[in-house]
């Protein structure tokens, strides 16, 4: 490794840490708890006088009620039971400290994402039921569904895209058509294949499958197209086979090219499943994110924000990795 | 057998012009022939065609007239029958330097086992003195190791007819000499027909037997062939004192510096007799068509 | 257990229901029966009748906790309230009661019916789907407090994440029976927006349960009047959310097309546009009301059982052929979700509800915002504690008057075009009309069986905000506001 490598991975750290930092000053905020509100006697009078007990009184003025308020629950005859049984008066806004304030700083702290997060990290497979599963089973179906679309795309895009590229009839027959079909958000797919194919488990593998086509079969078809001359010469001249030229030199030299297509489709499928998944729902990344979204909770989903991230990453690199095996210097 | 085995009559290459029924000529009427085990090369200005020549002899172009007979089988599309030797090395830069011999040899013969492949492409690499980095692609390989591994494909592959474009072209004037005595070692030890296009013409003189001067284009044409009698084995260190050489060097340099030009588009119906000999210079009676070159009886006028 | 408590138990709360109704519970009551019989001698009676009863009950038996949800949700249709059922039974006392609208209703012969599809189940494993508001709370504590699991059955609830969804997932078959917006069954059927299939309301789970929240910037605007140029969401365009918000501004001459912009925004993303101030309110479903006082973004204005109390709101639907495939399934299933949902309308049970849906995997929400919900007890967002004990209810009994109550709002703000056959359309969307077919057709099949129409059911009369709405006069009914789409 040399000295740029270090500093540069000094400076990461650095900047994560600032970001980090600011974060959490800009949502630490003060939790003042409010002053316990004093009554005079008459008021005691006054609410001890509609059937509320005197250490009630006490209570919830310690809590910081005001007058007004102790005296609504006097007056709509509520019980300290009946009061619990809401959630406590804690939940109600009213005093401080309490699960409301939290919720009134709006976005969480990193500690907070971290406390969300450290539950999923360290039990990540746990099951609670059809709509409560542990992050790394929702990565398990997010991928599963990823690949199978991906892998569906490549049998379909990698023939076809032989064909585009060596055959310029095909070509500009095709063409149009791609070009048609390449911009149309996946998502747009997503009604039209719910209705079509009757199970949302394969309108999203779909979806994954009609969105990683294209780049894959662009480039495909690009690569297959702009192989060398020579090396199609060189094919001639040793009289191979068709088939034999396609695999034995086309494919090798269009690899690279076909390759990185996939790098972009799968980035573009791990995108799409997100989405795909929060529309669909049932179980994967993209419900997840949903979910908290649902409940609001708003440190699960930067954690969520988060995962997704590394496994894109993972994804990409994975297929860069695979990439440089098959790359090839000229 | 012919003592020609390759033999091109009336050749002509012409592309359709900027304008309606306008056409450009590159070249027309080129007549040649190759004996057996003959080393010709072929030397001529840019645009002159003769790369597309060599194409047409490889069956990787087709030429707009004429026709080309490899051992009396008319040329359709390459062949097995024909090895090149491409300007770029164009080894695949996927197969190490043996796979990329391996590949050939296999596509030859389909039937030998894997070892046999091996020893086999193995012999030619050692021939074109090539021991050691086998394994390595051709981007870890120098500029004349990866021209050494081309020459050596063509050659495994035991063709009669080896074509080679500028296979030296690309390299410097050091990487240049050693492989060109390394293609005298394997030429000689195999005797193949080489039909060679160079730039070179201190290379032609070491190399050939013979060395066809092309006129400029358009309407190039083969205007000499000049036959080089300097006894073999041959290198250069000695080649040069050898008494003919510079009467034949600056023959052709002449040539490319003077008369390329001004005989550029006329060269079409010279008879043989007429060319003027210089010193040791010999015109062979198979360069142009009026000798006979038009053997299926054809009674073509020269215009 | 909440299936203790004897439905014809005069001393019994049962429903969970304001106390003001209570007001008059000790007036004397003024029937028939009131002249015959003197109350001690009723309550003698009753005694005797109810541990009579009382003895041949276990909770443990699911057969017998299936009768008694059937007969708590047909008093519960027929009385409304805790105070109507009592008067009525400590005045004509409960075995009489029992007989009278035993003869009206053969809960025997349902019961026996019910018990013994209990052992012919078809299908075991459902899928049932869920859209993740208090308004699915018996679909969803059916599951988490094992009401399913009490008749045998085996129910995964998949959460979904909007109705279009819903309903596509329901044609798709990937759901056996789902939690569906009232007018759904009817347009899936139809062919609206949708292939055709049939689709079944079988009861519904909620009414009221909705609100209307204004931002918190827009305190000192209570009145309605201030709200020309507001932006309001709904959850989708064809609910009763849509309708009632429109209902309610126009009655305080605001125009819904003209004079403020109402736009579709799923339920979740509902707190976050206030926050943001992508919206100055919505009318929207629990518990996105409640949770924006929760989070301090914004205040409750108004219930809207405050705009017609006892509204319908969601239902639990299922396809008919799964009711073909699966008769005693359906039957089964039924049967669980109404237990889940009487017991869901119990006092004493809405705090167990509420914890119990808490979790990730139901409606993943803080306990105390579902506590706040469903025990009624919540603060409004302006510093007030509010005691409505019903702002949310579970009343199965679905009747055509709801259903032509939507379509007449429909009318009015011109989403349907012309006229239309009011009633044989709501026949189609609310099937208390296809239930009491199913039911004649089983008493022609069974000679024990007895059934007797309950016309005011079919037809009520309702008070909507203050206007009487009478499903006989629909076309007067629409031409009677200020505001309207047709003239």
């Amino acid at each position: 490794m040399n000295r740029n490598n270090i500093l540069a991975g000094v400076l990461s750290l650095v900047l994560l840490v600032v970001f980090l930092s600011v974060w959490q000053m800009l949502t630490t905020t003060t939790t003042h708890v409010a002053a316990a509100t004093s009554m005079s006697p008459a008021e005691v009078e006054t609410l001890t006088g509609k059937g509320m007990s005197g250490a009630d009184v006490e209570a919830y003025s310690a809590d910081g009620l005001t007058f007004d308020q102790i005296d609504q629950i006097a007056g709509l005859g509520l019980t300290r039971d009946e009061i619990n049984s809401a959630g406590g008066i804690q939940s109600f806004g009213f005093t401080t400290g309490g699960a409301a304030e939290e919720a009134q700083t709006g976005f969480p702290s990193p500690t907070q994402v971290w406390r969300e997060a450290s539950e999923q990290i360290f039990n990540p497979f746990y099951d609670r039921g059809p709509n409560d599963k542990g992050i790394g089973i929702q990565l398990q179906y997010s991928l599963m569904r990823v690949m199978t679309g991906f892998v569906l795309a490549i049998i379909v895009a990698v023939p076809l895209g032989f064909l585009v590229g060596m055959s310029p009839l095909w070509n500009a027959a095709i063409n149009p058509y791609v070009q048609v079909l390449k911009p149309i958000s996946p998502l747009a797919w997503l009604p039209v294949a719910l209705f079509l194919i009757k199970d949302s488990e394969q309108a999203s593998i779909f979806v994954i499958f009609i969105c990683s086509i294209w780049p894959m079969l662009i480039n495909t078809a690009f690569g297959v197209a702009n192989v060398k001359e020579d090396w199609l010469n060189i094919a001639k001249t040793l009289e191979l086979s068709r088939m034999k030229t396609a695999f034995r030199v086309i494919l090798p030299a269009a690899a690279p090219t076909i390759l990185t297509g996939m790098r972009i489709s799968i980035g573009i499928a791990w995108l799409v499943i997100v989405a795909a998944e929060m529309v669909i729902g049932g179980v994967g990344i993209g419900y997840y994110v949903w979910n908290e979204w649902n409940g609001l909770n708003l440190a699960s989903m930067i954690f969520a924000i988060v995962v997704i991230g590394v496994v894109g990453l993972i994804l990409d690199f994975a297929l860069g990795q695979a990439l440089r095996l098959i790359e090839y210097k000229e | 057998m012919s003592e020609y085995i390759v033999r091109a009559d009336l050749l002509g290459k012409s592309f359709p012009g900027p304008k309606r029924g306008e056409e450009n000529i590159v070249f027309e009427s080129v007549n040649f022939r190759l004996k057996r085990g003959e080393f010709v090369t072929c030397i001529g200005h840019s645009g002159c065609g003769k790369s597309t020549i060599l194409n047409i002899l490889a069956g990787l172009e087709k030429p707009t007239s004429g026709g080309v007979l490899v051992d009396g089988k008319e040329v359709d599309g390459p062949g097995l029958d024909r090895a090149v030797v491409f300007q770029n090395h164009s080894l695949l830069p996927w197969l190490s330097a043996q796979d990329n011999v391996d590949f050939a040899v296999r596509a030859k013969w389909p039937e030998w086992t894997e070892k046999h492949v091996e020893e086999h492409s193995r012999r030619y690499l050692s021939l074109a003195s090539l021991t050691e980095g086998l394994d390595r692609k051709p981007h870890a390989l120098s500029g004349g190791m990866r021209q050494r591994v081309g020459i050596a494909r063509a050659f495994a592959l035991e063709t009669e007819v080896l074509l080679m474009d500028e296979p030296f072209g690309a390299l410097d004037a050091l990487t240049r000499g050693s492989i060109q005595d390394e293609l005298i070692k394997i030429w000689s030890d195999t005797r193949k027909t080489v039909f060679m296009i160079t730039h070179d013409v201190d290379e032609a003189i070491l190399l050939s037997d013979r060395i066809f001067l092309m006129t400029n284009g358009p309407k190039a044409n083969i205007a000499e062939a000049v036959v080089v009698d300097i006894p073999r084995p041959r290198n250069r260190g000695d080649i040069i004192h050898y008494p003919g050489y510079y009467d034949i060097r600056n023959h052709i340099i002449d040539f490319l510096v003077q008369r390329s030009k001004e005989l550029s588009g006329s060269v079409r119906t010279v008879p043989v007799e007429e060319i003027k000999t210089a010193g040791k210079l010999v015109y062979p009676p198979d360069v142009n068509p009026l000798n006979g070159a038009i053997e299926n009886g054809s009674e073509r006028k020269l215009a | 257990m909440s299936m203790d408590k004897d439905p014809f138990d005069p001393n019994v709360d049962l429903w969970n229901e304001c106390s003001e109704r209570g007001a008059d519970e000790n007036d004397p009551p003024r029937s028939v029966a009131d002249v015959l019989k003197a109350p001690e001698q009723v309550e003698r009676e009753n005694n005797a009748f109810l541990s009579k009863r009382a003895q041949g009950f276990s909770s443990q038996d699911p057969g017998a906790t299936m009768y008694r949800a059937l007969e708590s949700s047909l008093l519960h249709s027929i009385f409304k309230t805790d105070v109507n059922r009592r008067k009525f039974l400590k005045g004509v006392g409960a075995a009489t009661a029992a007989s009278v609208i035993g003869s009206m209703v053969p809960f025997e012969a349902l019961a026996s019916m019910a018990k013994d599809a209990m052992s012919n189940i078809e299908k075991k494993d459902l899928t049932i789907g869920f859209v993740p508001i208090t308004c699915a709370t018996p679909i969803i504590a059916g599951h988490a407090l094992g009401f399913y699991d009490k008749y045998g059955l085996n129910v995964d609830i998949i959460k979904t994440a909007g109705w279009a969804v819903a309903r596509d997932k329901c044609m798709n078959g990937e759901y056996d029976a789902s939690h569906l917006l009232a007018p759904m069954p009817a347009a899936m059927s139809m062919g609206l927006g949708s292939a055709s299939q049939d689709w079944r309301m079988v009861t519904n789970v909620n009414t009221n349960g909705q609100a209307i929240v204004l931002a918190n910037k827009h305190k000192d605007k209570q009145d309605p009047k201030d709200w020309k140029g507001f932006k309001f969401a709904v959850p989708f365009e064809y609910s009763m959310h849509n309708l009632l918000l429109r209902l309610y501004v126009a009655e305080h001459g605001i125009d819904p097309d003209k004079d403020i912009q109402i736009r579709v925004v799923p339920p979740p993303e509902m707190v976050a546009n206030l926050r943001a101030e992508n919206v100055d309110g919505y009318l929207a479903p629990d518990p996105f009301n409640q949770r924006a006082v929760y989070d301090g973004v914004g205040f409750i204005h108004k219930l809207t059982k405050e705009i017609w109390d006892q509204h319908p709101c969601c239902c639990f639907g299922i396809s008919q052929k799964f009711i073909d495939e699966n008769p005693n399934t359906f039957i089964v299933l039924l049967t669980a979700i109404l237990d889940a949902t009487y017991t869901a309308e119990m006092a004493d049970q809405r705090e167990r509800f509420a914890e119990s849906m808490a979790p990730t995997n139901y409606l993943n929400q803080p306990e105390a915002v579902l506590k706040q919900i469903l025990t009624g007890v919540y603060p409004d967002g302006l510093g007030n504690i509010k005691k409505v004990p019903d702002r949310i209810s579970f009343m199965p009994y679905p009747t055509q008057s709801m259903g032509t109550w939507i379509l007449s709002q429909l009318r009015r703000w011109d989403y349907i075009k012309s006229d239309v056959d009011y009633k044989s359309i709501s026949d189609q969307i609310f099937l208390s009309a296809e239930t009491e077919k199913n039911m004649k057709d089983m008493a022609a099949a069974n000679s024990d069986l007895e059934w007797k129409d309950i016309p005011e059911v079919k037809y009520p009369v309702y008070d909507v905000y203050g206007k009487t709405y009478n499903p006989d006069a629909i076309q007067d009914y629409i031409t009677s506001f200020d505001i309207t789409r047709v003239q």
